[in-house]
């Protein structure tokens, strides 16, 4: 039974006839999302042993400006009967996810209400809202933004982050200032610089041990001409207390940092960026204990993991997802974060070119490597000491190699090679290293003006873990609103026979202008589900599924 | 569940009948300074602005395919095209390369932590949107080869339609 709070109703229909009589109807955009899902039971995948076979996650977003400087956002969400599988329990029935009133004149803008901000690169603050995973961490609370002669951004904020449909105990205050000193210099390059303070006051968790303010401080530089940029930035936490084993130590008190340099170069069709990125106890939660939950709730700052983020399901079983906290298991688990590098190669062959061929080529080349701080691990009085370049245990490494090529106006390729070792033991804390070889080739034949067929084979070879899989998807576009497809996933050499399951998926989607619905029956594979560098578990289910993307303006 | 359904069937009763115009925020260029949305359109003729990101396969297929004829497109109807990358974090080193590799002759902008996808309301890419001055004209989500013919047409039949 869904259960609408009186008030919620009553506001909301004061505000819509509010609505009706004013001048906000001719501004207004909406956009509605629903994800659905009816969940089978499956003798390969198991039994569906929940309540409420049918689920559904809907999502109502409301914009418009009230007059020339104030705007406001409502955002409904609603849980029916219950929320998708794999979501945090506090996402349940119908409410105000958020709601939010700005005010924007010439400088200045002001968001009174649920707000989303970022930080620099995010490592020290960023709030976003990613359906797919479940993160809605948007802060309630003030934030405003001033900008002198464009030259000089400041930012300022404080409230208390969103969860569910609650908020966390904990307090976050915040201030940036961002300031382009290009003009000092006489050339056309740009030289940006920032700081940053973000505070996490969390009274529930306080002692004499410890402060119950933790602060964070950052500061930055970005240099950019037209050949080449760099950046870097640095960013210290103070003192806070390390989760074990699910509760706060009172002795186990450490500082964090981070460190975050990347730079690149641009020219004639080449391009080379290089990322190094140290982390040291860099996990803050706006209270503490929600630390290392696995909805990614309360979650402060943005530290995804900077590997290649794949389009392909094989190139994406065995993901990595970063490292940035202290884990003290047992001896054999003692990670204080991690450290490690990434390097893109793009390369443009010209068109006409002896390899380039009629329309040109592109070739891009990725590597990645991450390990665990090295150091002295003192497991038995927790304690540990890492030094500040060194590299322990590695974690992760890929390297991968993607051509793109057009052969003529019906006919594109993509061909991607990936190499990956993973070490399932450490990143995980289970057991097993994985070794991976995936070949990927991509094509899409054009019919005619509107039809199209797009094909995928995709191959894994490991002697690890589940061993090979293949893979197949087959996506025809039948006009430009409709597209059907079929896909496949296989662990032909899976140890055990009854682990042997074809990941079968077919279904269909229908677009029209900004609307979108799409139907799909087939079982999901259980595991790791990342998003822009974010993962977490789901188990294997079976079912169909629903999707309606919509907006209105 | 009927009180929800009312609810969101008024919402949408009078969603319907809304016009839109391009929302004020901020954006970064490539080289990281500061940009208002507000001056990024073209003020009297049309402007598209394609919502993409590096991880995402068919919006640079979009932008390609766009790419190919966009000398083409600009001569004949004076359309501006401004990319927004929305890659966060994790992927945005990867989009000055990558723009550098394709040669793409029209803007690209930075909405890193998506606050001008937000406020389009728009829930997936590729999203592309055409503008005359402010005023929102056009919408689409996703793409698929041949489609770009469509946004052409498009833009060929509104291009000579003055405020």
């Amino acid at each position: 039974m869904i259960k609408v709070n009186k008030l919620t109703f009553i506001s909301l229909f004061l505000f819509s006839s509010f609505c009706l009589n004013s001048q906000i109807l001719d501004d207004l955009t909406a956009s509605f999302d629903s994800y659905s899902s009816y969940y089978l039971d499956d003798s390969k995948t198991g039994d569906f042993n929940f309540k409420n076979r049918f689920r559904s996650n809907n999502y109502l977003n409301l914009k418009s400006n009230i007059n020339y400087y104030w705007s406001f956002e409502l955002q409904i969400e609603s849980y029916l009967p219950k929320a998708l599988l794999n979501f945090s329990p506090n996402f349940k029935e119908t409410g105000i996810s958020a709601f939010n009133i700005q005010y924007n004149k010439d400088n200045l803008n002001l968001a009174l209400g649920n707000f989303y901000e970022q930080f620099g690169s995010g490592m020290i603050l960023r709030s976003w809202e990613d359906k797919d995973l479940g993160i809605n961490n948007s802060i309630r609370g003030l934030n405003a933004k001033y900008t002198i002669n464009n030259n000089i951004n400041l930012t300022t904020l404080f409230g208390n982050q969103k969860k569910g449909f609650e908020y966390s105990k904990g307090f976050i205050i915040g201030f940036d200032t961002e300031i382009d000193i290009s003009k000092i210099f006489t050339n056309d390059n740009v030289f940006i610089t920032g700081f940053s303070y973000v505070g996490r006051n969390d009274k529930e968790s306080s002692s004499k041990l410890y402060n119950q303010m933790t602060n964070l401080f950052s500061s930055r530089l970005d240099f950019s001409s037209s050949s080449f940029y760099s950046s870097l930035e640095l960013i210290h936490k103070s003192k806070d207390p390390i989760t074990l084993f699910g509760s706060l130590s009172d002795t186990f008190i450490k500082k964090g940092s981070a460190l975050l340099y990347n730079a690149g170069i641009i020219k004639n069709g080449l391009g080379f960026d290089f990322t190094f990125r140290r982390l040291e106890n860099m996990s803050i939660f706006s209270e503490r204990e929600a630390y290392g939950n696995i909805y990614s709730e309360s979650i402060v700052n943005y530290l995804p993991a900077l590997t290649k983020q794949h389009d392909y399901s094989l190139a994406n079983l065995y993901v990595y997802s970063s490292q940035p906290n202290v884990s003290f298991q047992s001896k054999n688990f003692t990670k204080a974060g991690e450290i490690g590098v990434q390097a893109d190669l793009y390369y443009f062959l010209e068109k006409e070119s002896f390899f380039g061929g009629k329309y040109g080529t592109n070739i891009a080349i990725n590597g990645s490597l991450w390990n665990n701080l090295d150091g002295d691990f003192d497991f038995n009085n927790q304690d540990y000491n890492v030094n500040l370049f060194g590299f322990g245990e590695k974690y992760f490494s890929e390297l991968s190699f993607e051509i793109r090529k057009k052969w003529s106006p019906k006919l594109d390729n993509i061909f991607l090679y990936v190499n990956q070792y993973y070490n399932k033991r450490l990143v995980e804390e289970t057991t097993d290293e994985v070794k991976t070889n995936i070949f990927i080739l991509e094509s899409t034949f054009k019919i005619n003006e509107n039809k199209s067929l797009r094909l995928e084979l995709q191959h894994l070879s490991t002697k690890n873990d589940m061993k090979n899989w293949s893979a197949l998807v087959l996506e025809y576009n039948l006009s430009s609103a409709v597209s059907l497809y079929l896909s496949d996933m296989y662990n032909y050499q899976s140890p055990k026979d009854e682990n042997r399951i074809h990941y079968y998926n077919v279904g269909g989607s229908f677009n029209k202008g900004v609307n979108r619905y799409a139907l799909n029956y087939g079982r999901q594979r259980g595991g790791l589900i990342c998003n822009g560098g974010i993962c977490r578990y789901v188990p294997e289910s079976t079912g169909f599924s629903f999707t309606v993307n919509t907006s209105f303006f | 569940m009927k009180t929800n359904l009312t609810l969101i069937c008024f919402f949408f009763s009078f969603a319907l009948a809304a016009q839109n115009k391009i929302p004020n925020v901020l954006l970064k260029t490539l080289e990281g300074k500061t940009i208002s949305s507000k001056s990024t359109y073209n003020k009297k003729g049309l402007t598209i602005y394609s919502f993409w990101a590096t991880w995402c396969v068919p919006c640079i297929n979009e932008l390609d395919a766009i790419n190919k004829d966009f000398d083409k497109w600009k001569s004949e109807t004076n359309v501006k095209l401004i990319a927004i990358s929305t890659d966060d974090a994790r992927t945005k080193r990867r989009v000055r390369p990558l723009v550098n590799g394709k040669k793409w002759g029209f803007d690209i902008l930075v909405d890193e932590n998506q606050t001008f996808k937000r406020a389009l309301n728009i829930n997936g890419i590729p999203h592309t949107i055409v503008t005359r001055g402010s005023q929102i004209i056009y919408r689409k989500i996703g793409f698929k080869p041949g489609e770009e013919e469509d946004l052409y047409n498009f833009i060929l039949e509104n291009s000579s339609i003055k405020n």
